[in-house]
């Protein structure tokens, strides 16, 4: 019997059976609507995933469980946003079928390749590129100019700067030492993050201001020799909030909305309250999936995807995504720890920082604990460039998992 | 009849969520146990002396023990060890019948038994510290 709880084929059979349920129960939800291509692709995505979790420990030394807990939150994601609007759940499987091939390409790549360490100037350059293009072509949606459209295909470049700024982070602190040498070289880092700051700043996306702050101050915290440099930073935050109150109309509008939202409730605090009912009346269980209405909520599927879930699944599944979340977090801070190579623990660091504060805000945001901020729930939330984007920082934290040479 | 299923399905969906957490949970803690549970079998291991640190390359701190097996620098040993001072295929222990014994493999900078340099095929019992390199182990047999 215990053998059988421990097994480790067990969460993966878990999981399997959790997908074909719900696939079964969407698909009589759906049953008029239902095409060849539906099916194929709801059943090809559980293949997938299944056998994406049988290959990995075959294929990587590391850790088993991140990918694992993973493919079950992307699972209810992908529930969720199906039973919202049938036509974006199979662009969202097509989104998770690239993101895992990705995550693959991405293993693959970062593993075979030992001069990350040495590329510090590079991320900046590429950096600087796409946040000056997205100054230059970048389309406005919500507020922020933050898309860049090539031809039909748009994403969001800061969700690849994201991942620059970890690797800019990480080489620069392996190569501390050859930058004390030179002069402000100290100050080199704090620079040419405040820059990015500016220019996000510059495109009013300020729920990714909050990220790359979170990242750098974490980081520099854990590694910064000159630790006056830290307090500096986070009076500077702190002048920043501020500054962003002020200076920016909608900030003030969000934090209005997040003291009151019922003064508001017809216009500009709509979504957060029809979030707050629909929590309300999903309950302990929930209403069964398909019975409750997110659909009230506008924009449901991206950064309200967590309201919905509570209210068709449960809060206990709402807190079971917060649990699973808790869990890769976790997983993300043991194998900074047990990764011997310098620049790969600042690395795994920062993408579990990464994942842990964005969901952070995005839970705390609908459940009007701090004042809303419009990003997506990695993994969980509908969004091509989110999806991918994550999925290459699980696979570059997969390889931080292994013991390097 | 859907809203029935969805009924009934939404409970199991909940039950299978947290089966499926608990059961990551389980086995990342029986992961994290996985060496003291191995140790407190009563088994035999190698366990590291100097501190994990203060060494250049990989190495871990226990080594369970359970049938022969070789120490070097090369890839086809059990116990690989990246370290200059050891040689390719540095020191053989072999397990007859519950007792150990440690074999040097006619390694360049030989190796220590309780400071002393093994010349020949020698009785290793609970407590003696092996040196290989800059490495050094402690012999543990508990029984």
């Amino acid at each position: 019997m215990l053998d059988k709880i421990t097994s480790p084929r067990r969460p993966r059979n878990l999981l399997v059976l959790f997908e074909l349920m719900a696939i079964a129960l969407l698909f009589i939800y759906d049953r008029e609507n239902l095409d060849k291509f539906t099916i194929i692709s709801g059943i090809s995505l559980i293949l997938l995933i299944y056998v994406s979790n049988f290959l990995l420990p075959k294929i990587s030394t590391g850790d088993n469980y991140i990918f694992l807990i993973t493919t079950m939150l992307l699972s209810i994601g992908v529930i969720m946003i199906y039973r919202i609007n049938p036509a974006l759940g199979i662009k969202q499987v097509i989104w998770i079928g690239i993101g895992i091939l990705l995550f693959f390409i991405t293993y693959f790549i970062v593993k075979n390749i030992n001069e990350w360490r040495n590329w510090t100037n590079l991320y900046f350059g590429l950096s600087i590129v796409l946040f000056v293009a997205t100054l230059l072509f970048g389309t406005t949606k919500k507020g922020s100019t933050n898309w860049l459209e090539i031809g039909r295909f748009s994403f969001q470049p800061t969700e690849i700067i994201k991942l620059l700024l970890i690797f800019l982070i990480a080489s620069y602190y392996v190569n501390y030492d050859e930058y004390k040498e030179k002069k402000f070289g100290p100050y080199y880092l704090t620079g040419a993050v405040y820059l990015f700051i500016g220019f996000l700043f510059l495109q009013k996306d300020l729920g990714t201001v909050l990220i790359f702050y979170s990242i750098f101050i974490a980081l520099q915290f854990i590694y910064e020799e000159n630790r006056k440099l830290i307090f500096y930073n986070v009076l500077l935050f702190v002048v920043a909030g501020v500054a962003g109150f002020f200076l920016f109309d909608h900030v003030r509008i969000r934090f209005q909305i997040w003291l009151n939202p019922w003064e508001y409730i017809d216009n500009k605090g709509y979504q957060i309250t029809q979030s707050l009912f629909a929590i309300a009346t999903g309950g302990f269980f929930g209403t069964g999936i398909g019975l409750g209405h997110p659909d009230f909520i506008p924009e449901v599927y991206t950064d309200f995807i967590f309201s919905a879930i509570c209210e068709e699944m449960g809060i206990f599944a709402g807190i079971g995504v917060i649990m699973l979340f808790l869990i890769l977090v976790y997983r993300g801070f043991k194998i900074a720890i047990s990764q011997r190579d310098k620049f790969f623990r600042i690395v795994a660091l920062g993408i579990s920082i990464l994942f842990g504060i964005q969901s952070f805000i995005i839970f705390g945001g609908v459940l009007k604990l701090i004042p809303l901020t419009g990003i997506t729930i990695p993994f969980v939330s509908y969004g091509g460039s989110s999806m991918l984007s994550s999925f290459i920082a699980l696979g570059i934290l997969q390889v931080a998992s292994e013991e390097l040479d | 009849m859907f809203n029935i299923f969805s009924l009934i399905f939404k409970y199991i969906f909940i039950v299978i969520i947290y089966l499926f957490i608990l059961s990551i949970i389980r086995l990342i803690y029986l992961d994290i146990k996985g060496i003291s549970q191995e140790i407190s079998d009563g088994g035999k291991y190698l366990k590291l002396i100097n501190k994990k640190e203060s060494l250049s390359f990989n190495v871990k701190e226990y080594y369970p023990l359970t049938k022969s097996i070789s120490i070097g620098r090369s890839n086809n040993n059990e116990i690989v060890l990246k370290d200059p001072y050891i040689s390719k295929n540095h020191l053989k222990i072999v397990e007859d019948e519950g007792v150990f014994f440690i074999e040097d493999l006619n390694s360049a900078n030989g190796t220590y038994l309780n400071g002393e340099r093994i010349m020949d095929v020698v009785k290793i019992k609970n407590g003696d510290r092996i040196r290989v390199g800059q490495v050094e182990f402690l012999f543990v047999d508990r029984e």
